[in-house]
């Protein structure tokens, strides 16, 4: 039988050859109804078929096996605080600070086990569900659920509160969004509802160092250190509303992030004599407030040679973490 | 070993054979016997600790100034202006002065709780700086800290929005500045005071200024009037900048000057060759002299180019001066001599010189014919004080490729000038009475300064009139190497070798003339009695 | 009688294609169809034809792109084989009115010639260049003498003329300065038919035959403002400053030199090249016919300005994407007829006189051949602007020998 051709000659009858309607999507007649459009997008995104147990496998697979090791490599992170997350019982919220899109990645790579393999990730819906390529893959990725940022939404809320019920730990990031300039933005809500909603605690982490490697707005990936710091659960109290609750866990986080930078004893007595360096940073013009951050969250510290040293700020960053690699994940005393 | 103070070759029958520049290469020749080279001091060693010394040079200035410590607190208007791409050449290494400078300054500033800082590139009608430039001269801190608030800007010489005009000098000369700058209550401005021709009230009387206020000193009869321009006590165009200075001054402007200078270390340690006196090259420097000559004939000129300018110096800064900027800018220029004189004696009936592959001009570009005649016979002619290198009458020889090749972003205005107005006439005062308008006024060239990376359309004027002191004062300019068609544009003889263009200098200065040649760069300046 | 003849012969003419494009431009006469034959002389087809005995008869760029097999396929029904070439005649009348005078050849054969009566509305307005009756009548397809089977042409001992073709040389004319006649009559049309608004902005690109006697027809019977010319060689560019160019410049530098002219804006790609210009100059005159020359004038052109095809043009691919967005109009000048001036309507043929003598048109004959050395003759004429030369003809005189008379400066 010869080889189907194509494409073919006009018809006298004007109808289509059979060859050509099966490799075509057919056209639909006008006098014909449309068939009505599955699954949405932005928040009406349905992702559960991402928690089916073979998604949840590959996923599992590709994290500890492809993700962990790249991160590890690039980013070398350390990761203090686990103990704080031992005795807890599932399923936990996690609020970080956020700014880079590495943190996501870095974050679920330092967790442990139990928690990590049963987490899903509040993402911007906006941004991450707005196309259906990019909402299949982050929801098979990174087991994200879409969480809508600029308004209140009853669905994403719903949705999140169910898989906290269902035992699924959640990992958000209540400034909303990546930090513009270095500093920290207020946190939310969202994260402080959910815990008095469901009655689980939040544990604050502060993530260090992923700005440097990539910030908001850069195209350019230059490896280099980072720090992941679990602090002390928090408890949803019953006379708090969510709001003072969202502050208390941005005090937390604020806590951690003076830890990091100087040490916990002194970020301790700091925090008791109100006098944490604000997680929002100085308020001042934009030049002076990107002039005062910490080292860790620009990305090109300033570094000046000395004369008698070989110059080697003009020399590009090469792909090499600064430090030597530890045992994953890293156990440090506090 | 302190470093060795410049000095006069006299040729005989065991010198070595010289090196002479020709743009992107560089080739060795024989001079003839009797001939006199003139060699740079070696560089002085740079200061220890930099940053230390900017600091220390920051709160104790000189003359009639408070520190900047004190000068600036909350709610000022400050703003700080530095010398463009045209310095230092070549590039810097990181980090480069200004960027030190400047964090130095912006450190105090972020002390005192100042908001409104704007830095401006004062490229005068220079082109605009690409980003990586800016990253690479004030450090990406700095860039990334101002650069996404629009906060660093590049001075814009045709805005009449951002122009202020501050009145005429007692000689009638309209000075009118960016207005940012003028409107500040505080000007800091960072030099690089490469050659003796810069800084002092040069630097904001030109470099924030715009057409209106530069063609009453860029002209043919200032240019002719200064003798040389690297000597401010004998330049016309150094007065007229003085003197738009002094008005800047009583028009309230208050400006923190500070000037730096560097050592002539021009070149990193495998060309270190290209600094050495010849017959002190080692067998490594034998090697590499050979080794990088024959790789360049090889290499495409566009690859050649590319590597040359990709070329960063050591130099590195061998004072600092700040606060008032006729005491800085003396002292400044005590520094400037101390590594660049060279007394010399007598003047000589030929000059001959090697022409690099860069000028302030082409940076990160290509070097056309016009800035080849720029270079040669506007720098380095001027490269003097007292009496020029050459008599009157006597003939200079360059040498340099001079290829009929422009970069058509970079340098647009030139083309034109070159295809247009030098195929008509090469005199100065008709060119410039004829055309100089024109292409100052032209919309396109004012399009393409404004919004891409263009000199403006009058700068390649400028270029010719860099030499008309030169051209007034030599009877003939040969160049040795250079493309023929192009040279003739220019005006010039063009040989094909050393040898013959001194034949053809004999026809207008005898059988047996003084040659003197001019060992830079290294940068010199020749004190001639 | 000894006459060039081109044959109808297909494997010859793709022979002359190959070899044109191979060895360069007309270098294809070896093996074209162009034969150095012995020929009966044409016999008079009516009443009203005479003979006429070429004294110097010109190679013309159309010559040129027939010998090379280049020439568009429009032509295909307009030409009558065998023909003999060459319509740039200036020779000896016998019989008829002018019996015994030299006479240049207007060689479009309109309706008159062709025996129509009536004329067609062309031709009874004096426009012969556009008559409607191109392959008809009495004549056999042609649309020139030297293109006609019926009535030889100019490389040949002896053609024949019908009376209306023939205009009287004066006797103060030399051969030389009446065999350029014909093509500066080209060029007179041209500037005329298509006159440029006094002190209008003006770019002629190519500076061979026809692009220098256009250079002269503007600069004599209009009043242009600004005239620009692009030229690749020296001589040429010597010529054209002498015609009357403002300003002569090279083929890659037309652009700038426009756009200095107009002062106008450009559109410049990525690596600073300037693609097109925002303005443009008011008119140009393409006397080149190429797809590069087509292209240029479309991007210096001004929004609703003029670009006239002086020259023949082939089969051209171009993007005319520009004339649309700008309105440009894009007008073809062909041979000539009558045109309308202050002082009344007057014959192209007697203003190209005029012009001849006026600019002293007659040193751009550079070199004459006699016809048996006809391939030497073309591959000069194909590479005159590389050789310093403009015009080349066949010289026909009786006791003439090949001669090169002076040239232009170098």
């Amino acid at each position: 039988m010869s080889a189907p051709t194509l494409p073919s000659r006009p018809r006298p009858d004007g109808s289509v050859p059979p060859s050509r309607f099966l490799l075509r999507k057919p056209t639909r007649p006008l006098g014909a109804d449309p068939l009505p459009v599955k699954g949405g997008l932005g928040t009406s995104y349905d992702t559960a078929w991402a928690r089916r147990y073979p998604v949840r496998l590959a996923r599992a697979m590709l994290l500890d096996d492809v993700t962990r090791p790249l991160l590890r490599a690039g980013c070398a992170p350390t990761v203090f605080g686990l103990d704080h997350l031992d005795p807890l019982e599932l399923p936990v919220i996690l609020a970080a600070n956020h700014s880079s899109h590495l943190d996501t990645a870095l974050l679920l790579s330092c967790l442990p086990t139990r928690i990590r393999h049963h987490t899903v990730v509040a993402a911007a819906a906006d941004y991450f569900f707005d196309r259906r390529l990019k909402a299949t893959a982050w929801a098979f990725v990174l087991g994200a659920i879409p969480m809508e940022r600029t308004k209140v939404n009853r669905r994403s809320a719903d949705l999140a509160a169910g898989l906290i019920e269902e035992g699924w730990s959640l990992v958000i990031f209540p400034e909303g969004g990546r930090t513009p300039d270095g500093w920290g933005q207020e946190f939310k809500g969202g994260a402080a509802y959910l815990a008095k909603r469901c009655l689980v605690p939040v544990v604050p982490v502060h993530i260090r160092g992923t700005r440097a490697i990539i910030a908001k707005g850069s195209s350019t990936l230059r490896p280099g250190p980072t720090e992941v710091r679990f602090g002390d659960p928090l408890w949803p109290e019953t006379d708090e509303d969510a709001r003072r609750f969202a502050a208390r866990i941005e005090r937390a986080v604020a806590l951690l992030a003076d830890e990091a930078e100087t040490d916990w004893w002194s970020a301790r007595r700091r925090a008791a004599a109100g006098t944490t360096p604000p997680f929002r940073g100085p308020q001042a013009s934009p030049w002076r407030r990107s002039w005062g951050l910490p080292p860790s969250a620009d990305p090109t510290p300033r570094r000046v040679p000395s004369t008698a040293e070989p110059d080697e700020s003009s020399a590009p960053r090469r792909w090499r973490p600064k430090r030597s690699p530890t045992s994953w994940p890293q156990r440090t005393a506090d | 070993m302190s470093p060795r103070p410049g000095f006069v070759l006299e040729v005989d029958r065991s010198t070595p054979q010289t090196l002479f520049w020709r743009g992107e290469g560089f080739g060795l020749e024989r001079l003839p016997a009797g001939s006199r080279v003139l060699y740079g001091p070696e560089p002085l060693a740079a200061l220890r600790d930099p940053d230390a010394a900017i600091r220390h040079a920051l709160d104790h200035p000189l003359g009639d100034s408070a520190p900047l410590r004190s000068l600036l607190h909350a709610g000022m208007k400050l703003t700080i202006a530095f010398d463009d791409i045209s310095l230092p050449l070549p590039p810097m290494k990181s980090p480069d002065v200004r960027q030190r400078v400047i964090e130095a300054v912006l450190d105090l500033a972020a002390e005192a709780g100042v908001d409104d800082v704007v830095l401006i590139a004062a490229l005068a009608l220079h082109r605009r700086m690409t980003d990586d430039e800016l990253r690479h001269a004030l450090g990406t801190r700095v860039f990334d800290a101002f650069a996404p608030h629009g906060l660093l800007v590049q001075h814009d010489a045709e805005d009449p929005a951002n122009l202020v005009d501050l009145g005429q000098t007692d000689e009638g000369e309209d000075v009118e500045l960016n207005k940012r700058a003028v409107e500040s209550d505080l000007l800091v401005y960072v030099n690089i005071n490469l050659v003796a021709m810069d800084g002092g009230h040069k630097s904001v009387a030109t470099g924030l200024a715009s057409y209106k206020s530069l063609k009453h000193h860029h002209n043919v009869r200032t240019m002719r009037a200064s003798k040389s321009f690297m000597d401010r006590h004998h330049s016309q165009l150094h007065t007229s900048n003085w003197r738009m200075g002094k008005l800047i001054a009583e028009a309230g402007v208050k400006i923190f000057q500070i000037e730096t200078t560097l050592n002539t270390d021009t070149f990193p340690p495998e060309m270190r060759f290209l600094q050495r006196r010849e017959w002190e090259w080692t067998a490594r420097d034998r090697a590499s002299f050979f080794a990088t000559s024959k790789a360049l004939e090889r290499t495409p000129p566009e690859l050649a180019r590319r590597i040359f300018h990709s070329v960063k110096a050591p130099h590195d800064l061998t004072s600092v001066q700040a606060g008032e900027v006729d005491a800085v800018h003396d002292r400044t220029l005590e520094n400037v001599f101390r590594q660049q004189i060279v007394p010399v004696e007598g003047q000589t009936d030929i000059l001959t010189m090697g022409l690099p592959y860069i000028c302030p001009y082409n940076v990160n570009s290509i070097m056309n014919p016009i800035l080849v005649a720029c270079l040669g016979l506007g720098y380095f002619f001027n490269l003097y004080r007292g009496r020029p290198l050459v008599r009157e009458g006597g003939v200079v020889i360059m040498s340099h490729p001079t290829p009929w090749a422009f970069n058509p972003v970079h340098h647009p205005s030139y083309i034109d000038f070159f295809e247009q107005v030098l195929s008509e006439t090469t005199d100065m005062l008709e060119v410039e009475s004829k055309y100089e308008t024109a292409f100052a006024t032209d919309p396109w060239y004012i399009h393409l300064y404004r919004t891409s990376y263009a000199y403006h359309g009058v700068h390649p004027f400028y270029m010719w009139y860099w030499c008309a002191h030169a051209l007034e004062h030599v009877s003939k300019v040969i160049i040795v190497g250079g493309d023929r068609a192009a040279v003739r544009r220019l005006g010039f003889s063009p040989a094909s070798t050393l040898a013959d263009a001194l034949e053809m200098a004999s026809d207008v200065v005898g059988r047996d003339p003084s040659i003197t040649h001019l060992h830079t760069p290294p940068l010199l300046l020749a004190d001639v009695q | 009688m000894k006459a060039l003849v081109f044959e109808r012969n297909l494997p010859r003419f793709a022979a002359a294609r190959l070899a044109s494009v191979v060895a360069g431009s007309g270098h294809g006469v070896g093996v074209g169809p162009l034969e150095l034959l012995e020929v009966d002389p044409p016999s008079l087809p009516a009443p009203g034809w005479v003979r006429l005995e070429p004294r110097l008869a010109g190679i013309c760029g159309s010559d040129l792109a027939t010998l090379d097999g280049r020439s568009s396929r429009y032509f295909e029904h307009l030409v009558s084989f065998p023909f003999v070439p060459g319509h740039e005649i200036v020779g000896d009348v016998k019989g008829g009115r002018l019996d015994g005078r030299r006479a240049v050849l207007e060689p479009v054969l309109g309706c008159e010639a062709r025996g129509i009566d009536p004329p067609c509305p062309a031709c009874a307005g004096g426009h012969k260049g556009a008559c409607e009756r191109i392959a008809f009548g009495s004549l056999a397809p042609g649309l020139q003498t030297g293109y006609c089977a019926d009535t030889g042409g100019g490389w040949s001992a002896g053609l024949v003329a019908h009376e209306s073709q023939l205009h009287e040389v004066p006797e103060a004319l030399s051969d030389e300065a009446a065999v350029m006649v014909e093509p500066t009559a080209c060029a007179v049309h041209a500037a005329c038919s298509t006159e440029p608004p006094s002190g209008a902005s003006v770019v002629v690109l190519g500076a061979g035959t026809l692009g220098l006697c256009t250079i002269a027809a503007l600069r004599h019977f209009c009043l242009p403002g600004t005239l620009v010319a692009a030229a690749k060689h020296p001589t040429q560019r010597q010529l054209a400053a002498d015609l009357g160019a403002d300003q002569v410049v090279e083929p890659g530098e037309v652009v700038r030199a426009a756009r200095r002219l107009s002062g106008t804006l450009a559109l410049v790609s990525d690596a600073g090249r300037i693609e097109r210009l925002a303005g443009g100059v008011d008119i140009v005159y393409d006397c080149v016919g190429s797809p590069e020359s087509l292209e240029q004038s479309l991007a210096i052109a001004h929004p609703g300005g003029d670009i006239v095809l002086v020259g023949m043009p082939g089969v051209t691919r171009v993007d005319l994407a520009p004339l649309w967005q700008r309105e440009v109009r894009l007008r073809g000048a062909y041979a000539y007829g009558a045109e309308a001036r202050p002082e009344g309507t007057r014959s192209t043929f007697e203003l190209a006189f005029e012009l001849v003598a006026s600019a002293r048109l007659e040193r751009l004959v550079s070199a004459a051949y006699p016809l048996e050395r006809y391939e030497e003759a073309v591959a000069h004429a194909a590479a005159a602007g590389r050789r310093g030369s403009v015009k080349i003809v066949f010289d026909l005189r009786r006791k003439s020998r090949s001669r090169t008379p002076s040239e232009e400066a170098e």
